[in-house]
């Protein structure tokens, strides 16, 4: 049964990286909770002394970990160990991944709908019998919504855009154009960092709140983590392009760049979705 | 490709190795397994008589926060067991150590990934012990929300950080599993055997492959709903809030979303290892093996649409309520096709009764039991009279405790020899089976006539009426005691012995792949991938 | 033969342990659970009627399904253990069978439906009603409240244990409950009891209307056929007609708390002379009031 290795497979190397992350995670959540929680004691200490702390120091070792981690997968991409039959499972994986992601835009578009095509009229304990057999309406009433015709559309461009852009970088590399490559990735990546300073300004220009209501918590979670995710794909995308600058990537290999193409696309149709819904339909 | 193989410390606290990790998650399972026990110990005890008795004098506190205290126990014994016992016990030990060595590979799609998926669950389970020190509601200590957490108790209802670490351990735990479930999905359809199709692949990497499904598009929807329970807490969003506009019931759809396929999640991979320990005691191949293949297929599928099944009394309207009866009921066909299907791979075998077949065939037994009572309460007439009280309670542990953890013993008694090569105690062993089993049915049979009477669950006091069954029930415990005691002593003593298994510990009848390499296996197996005809 | 003989007598054998359950019920106080009870309390509307005969049903269904489960799994057990048969057969496939075991489930819950929907749409259906109640669940006591006669409204809060354990405060208990009756009243369970007791006429369409201030709350009473949540920020509906005077007893059945268990629902029902004749003593007026009517 030894005998030497006769497969494909990788047989990834023993790594520090999973358990240091799990105590980065666990550092940052404790210290998460008493950073929202600063009057409450954990063991008698109470949260402020030390809460933000926690979550800090927990969140720079988490960065440094998944740095690192990813340091040694692209180490590994760059050494062979992605063979053929790897990448197909990468592949999987990565799929798998989306597919987790967009069950978890799910549970906030049910949110949103169920806000939205059964609106409640707002009430206290106190009021509830007195508001009875009022009728309820969506948006609610005294919330002024945003035009989507106006930056929302605007974004849309810019992220239908970023789509084709980041194709152009795909078939770039397929036909081993080094250059359409970068320039591909550069646009990509300016076009999401700009779609993510326009979702800024228009938050900064909300006529309602986070609190409060239930439009603006539908809204602004539901748009908040696809603005996440713009900036988790926009930062994908930017390692690919140092990436490219490295000299990484050839025509037949460069599953990292597709992985993040396929992030990106994914990114953008959530987007369409709550342009459509959220923006146009529910505004 | 140099490989390096760490030793001491660093081989589990780095490892990329399935059956290392395997064995930590079976471990972890096991301690975490432990103290959801003690904790079932502590309700039953309460419970055994009328009044208020054991709480305050354990735990040193006032009547008031005693009761409190109770609903603490209750939903952290319900957590433990389903989130830190049974899925890591199945999924994770099992489906880590047996599917590569069942599919031909030699190891997961993505080791290290696998190794995160096992260290996220101490610090999961940490914060949720954690949770149990810190504040709740006002003036008291820890989450007594119930393990389904429904808004607004879980909001107003518990102000105090406890209820922020239980979601986060929820978070992680979540994760976790997501990550666990890509790594089974990929290394089954990318890493099996040549030659080894998809209609030939063994039942247990079919259940794990199911439930890995059901693991990645549900538990996303979960984490959504407690990150909407993270922001009302703390961030003044009122998803569940009607004082802004929210709904309390919407909690309850995204968590039952999630929540129905979950009891999927636990049962489906203890079908799987019935499977194999029917066939190999049976002497005889699985009957109808596709059938049992597309049976879990479809309780998959239909199993993410029967999610309001739990919320007859909320109020919903009366078609939904009459779509998830019948949707509900659908799930009893498949069921029964399995059920049948190990009846025949038994008929005409020749039966031997090990310690692994006699908890399969209990476990058949008790998994019919408890499925007939779901088809009882899918029926909202019925159910009007039996949501909510013990009843209910009855009905999961008959298919949990009962089922998926007879699953767990099962797989173990069967597999620990693959895993040590160490023989366990037999006829230590068989008596643990007759103890552990009348011990658990003493528990929960007797809960059904509590239901029927109409006593409520998460209650820490009730009537004298209800106080025979309740004492019965609680005699149940002392004896699932013993049991306990003795399986820690039969796996004690295994672990004691000397390694004296060969290849295949039980002959005839024990044909998938895992049978065909050392007890236990080498460190990697399948260096030269084996040819499946 | 053999086989058949033995289920027979398993059946007489339950059926006379349920008759004898039952029977003991009948006997009992009613309202509440009996003593090492094991069936369903005893039915005082027609809903918990209706739920008794139907989970009746579904209880001899699953029980012949699990007593041919055991019986077959105990035959092949038997018939194929090693000694007996020591050469296992190879057979794994029998297309038959396989309808079979698919097609006889399928029937089986085709009827349990065909019994189950109707049964659904009865009760949900708010039917004409003849008065209604609002109540209002919070951590952790009822308020009850009549729309239909002035809107009065009462707060029933537990009989705690510690006044079953003083004669002295029992007593005052009593008489306070006595006082706001109108006639006398004794308290008898612990943790069932409450201070006040949600009065209604017997005999009389009533629909409940229900809600909630602060979280879930359930209000069940076993014994009329009604479990329904209060939600705070939504109105449930339900109705129910009770057939008989007496005392009914129901506890909070949705998780709200520390002190879940500690919120009972009593009701007293009375006949229709009494109810008006207490309905004038809380201050409020019976009129010949139409049906009530507020929406969702
Ligand atoms: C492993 C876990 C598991 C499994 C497998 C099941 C299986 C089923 N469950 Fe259960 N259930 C739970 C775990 C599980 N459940 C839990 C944890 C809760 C409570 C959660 C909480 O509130 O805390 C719950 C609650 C629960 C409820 C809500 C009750 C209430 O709160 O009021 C309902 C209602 O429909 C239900 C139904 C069913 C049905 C129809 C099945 C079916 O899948 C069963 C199918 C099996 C059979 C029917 C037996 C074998 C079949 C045959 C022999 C064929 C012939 C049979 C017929 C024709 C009927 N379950
Ligand atoms: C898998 C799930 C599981 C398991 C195994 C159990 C096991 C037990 N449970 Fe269960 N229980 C729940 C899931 C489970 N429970 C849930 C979800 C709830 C609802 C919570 C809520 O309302 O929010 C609940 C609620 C619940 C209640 C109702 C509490 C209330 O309403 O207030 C009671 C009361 O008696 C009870 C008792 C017990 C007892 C006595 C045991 C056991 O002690 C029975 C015997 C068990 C064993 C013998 C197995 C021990 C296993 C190991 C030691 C691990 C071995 C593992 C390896 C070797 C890897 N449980
Ligand atoms: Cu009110 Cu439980
Ligand atoms: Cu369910």
């Amino acid at each position: 049964m030894s005998g030497e290795v006769q497969h494909d497979y990788h047989l990834v190397n023993p790594s520090p990286w999973p358990a240091i992350g799990s105590l980065a995670i666990f550092v940052t959540l404790v210290g998460a909770v008493f950073t929202m929680k600063p009057d409450a004691l954990l063991f008698g200490i109470e949260g402020s002394s030390w809460g933000s702390w926690g979550f800090g120091l927990g969140f720079a070792l988490l960065i440094y970990t998944v740095f690192a981690w990813w340091k040694d997968v692209v180490k590994e991409a760059e050494t062979g160990d992605h063979t053929p039959v790897v990448g197909i499972g990468l592949r999987y994986g990565m799929i798998l991944f989306i597919a987790s992601e967009v069950m978890f835009f799910v549970a906030w578009f049910w949110a949103f709908f169920n806000a939205s095509l059964y609106p409640i009229v707002p009430t206290s304990g106190a009021t509830f019998w007195e508001v009875i057999g009022n009728d309820a309406v969506w948006p609610p009433v005294g919330i002024e919504t945003f035009d989507p015709w106006h930056l929302p559309f605007i974004n849309t461009l810019i992220l239908l855009l970023s789509g084709t852009t980041v194709t152009w970088a795909h078939h770039a590399i397929l036909h081993g154009d080094r250059d359409g490559l970068k320039k591909g990735l550069w646009l990509t990546v300016l076009l999401g960092a700009a779609f993510t300073m326009v979702q800024g300004y228009e938050y900064n220009h909300a006529a309602f709140g986070f609190s409060g209501s239930i439009y603006g918590a539908t809204f602004f979670m539901a748009t908040g983590f696809h603005g996440f995710h713009v900036l988790v794909g926009t930062i994908f995308l930017a390692v690919c392009l140092g990436r490219s600058y490295k000299g990484h990537f050839s025509p037949e290999r460069h599953f990292g760049l597709e992985a993040a193409a396929w992030y990106w696309h994914f990114v953008d149709v959530v987007w369409l979705f709550l342009f459509v819904a959220v923006y146009i339909w529910g505004g | 490709m140099a490989h390096a193989n760490p030793t001491g410390w660093k081989r589990w606290l780095f490892s990329t190795n399935h059956k290392d990790i395997g064995v930590m998650y079976i471990w972890f399972a096991f301690f975490a397994g432990m103290i959801g026990f003690a904790m079932s110990g502590l309700i039953r005890m309460e419970l055994m008589e009328p009044g208020i008795q054991i709480i305050p004098s354990v735990f040193g506190m006032d009547d008031a926060q005693a009761r409190h205290m109770f609903n603490v126990l209750t939903t952290g014994h319900g957590l433990i067991m389903v989130f830190f016992m049974v899925m890591p016990a199945l999924i994770g030990g099992f489906g880590n150590y047996f599917v590569p060595l069942m599919i031909g590979a030699p190891d997961m799609a993505f080791p290290r990934m696998n190794n995160i998926s096992f260290w996220m669950m101490p610090p999961a389970f940490i914060l949720l012990l954690l949770s149990t020190f810190v504040e709740g509601p006002s003036g008291m200590n820890g989450f007594g929300g119930g393990w389904t957490a429904y808004a607004p108790l879980s909001t107003v209802g518990h102000p105090g950080p406890s209820m922020d670490l239980a979601i986060f351990s929820l978070h992680v735990a979540g994760a976790s599993s997501i990550m666990g479930a890509i790594n089974y999905i990929t290394t089954i359809f990318n890493m099996r055997a040549p030659g080894m199709t998809i209609h030939k692949m063994p039942l247990f990497a079919w259940s794990i492959l199911i439930t890995a499904f059901l693991l990645v598009l549900s538990l996303p929807v979960l984490a959504g709903a407690i990150t909407m329970l993270l922001t009302d807490r703390n961030f003044g969003t009122t998803f569940f809030d009607p004082a802004g506009g929210g709904d309390p019931i919407l909690f309850q759809h995204l968590f039952w979303f999630f929540g129905h396929p979950e009891v999927y999640i636990m049962i489906l991979p203890a079908f799987g290892i019935i499977s194999h320990i029917v066939s190999t005691f049976s002497k005889k191949p699985i009957f109808g093996y596709l059938g049992m293949a597309y049976a879990m297929t479809a309780i998959g599928f239909i199993g993410f649409v029967v999610w309001a099944h739990h919320m007859y009394t909320v109020g919903l309207d009366v078609d939904t309520k009459a779509y998830f009866t019948a949707a509900t009921m659908v799930i009893a066909v498949p069921t029964g096709v399995k059920i049948f299907s190990w009846i025949a791979t038994m008929w005409g075998g020749s039966i031997r009764y090990t310690v692994p077949m006699m908890y399969a065939i209990a476990f058949i037994l008790l998994f019919t039991m408890g499925g007939v009572t779901g088809v009882v309460l899918s029926n909202p007439g019925a159910d009007v009279a039996l949501h909510d009280t013990y009843y209910v309670v009855a009905h999961f542990h008959y298919v949990l405790s009962l089922g998926a953890v007879f699953g767990i013993f099962a797989g173990l008694y069967y597999w620990i020899g693959k895993m040590t090569g160490k023989e366990y105690p037999n006829m230590l062993a068989k008596l643990q089976f007759w103890v552990t089993f009348i011990g658990v049915n003493m528990i929960f049979f007797p809960q059904h006539f509590l239901g029927l009477q109409g006593m409520p669950r998460r209650y820490v006091d009730y009537p004298e009426q209800f106080a025979y069954w309740n004492w019965v029930s609680s005699w149940g415990y002392l004896v699932t005691l013993v049991g306990v005691i003795l399986f820690i002593a039969v796996m004690g003593i295994t672990l004691a012995r000397k390694k004296t298994l060969g290849d295949n510990q039980w002959g005839e009848g024990a044909n998938t792949l895992e049978w065909t390499i050392s007890s236990p296996p080498p460190f990697h197996q399948f260096n030269e991938l084996p040819q499946i005809k | 033969m053999k086989v058949k003989g033995l289920i027979a007598r398993m059946v007489a054998g339950l059926t006379a342990l349920i008759a004898v359950a039952a029977g003991a019920t009948a006997q009992d106080r009613i309202g509440q659970p009996t003593d090492k009870g094991i069936w369903l309390q005893e039915a005082a509307s027609e809903q918990a009627q209706k739920i008794s005969d139907f989970n009746e049903l579904l209880f001899w269904i699953i029980l012949v399904i699990t007593i041919f489960v055991f019986i077959l799994m105990f035959y092949t057990m038997w018939r194929f253990r090693e000694k007996a048969n020591p050469v296992p057969s190879k057979v794994s496939h029998n297309t038959f069978i396989e309808i079979v075991w698919t097609v006889v489930p399928i029937i089986i819950l085709v009827v349990i439906g065909v019994i189950s929907l109707p049964l659904l749409y009865w009760q949900d259906q708010v039917p004409e009603t003849d008065m209604a109640i609002k109540v209002t669940g919070n951590q952790w006591n009822w308020t009850y409240s009549y729309p239909d006669h002035g809107d009065f409204e009462l707060t029933a809060n537990i009989v705690d244990n510690a006044t079953f354990d003083d004669p002295a405060k029992l007593a005052a208990a009593e008489a306070e409950l006595s006082s706001f009756l109108g006639w006398p009243a004794k308290m008898n369970t612990r943790l069932l009891d409450a201070d006040y007791r949600l009065v209604l006429p017997v005999n009389t369409k009533i629909k409940v209307q229900l809600t909630a201030t602060d979280v879930l709350h359930a209000w069940t009473v076993p014994a009329f056929g009604v479990k329904l949540d209060a939600v705070p920020g939504r109105l449930n509906e339900t109705w129910f007609e009770v057939n008989q005077t007496g005392i009914f007893y129901g506890q909070c059945s949705e998780l709200c708390g520390r002190d879940h268990a500690y919120m009972p629902i009593a009701v007293e029902v009375v006949s229709k002379e009494q109810f008006a004749r207490w309905v004038a003593l809380q201050g409020g007026t019976i009129a010949a009031a139409p049906a009530p009517t507020l929406g969702r």
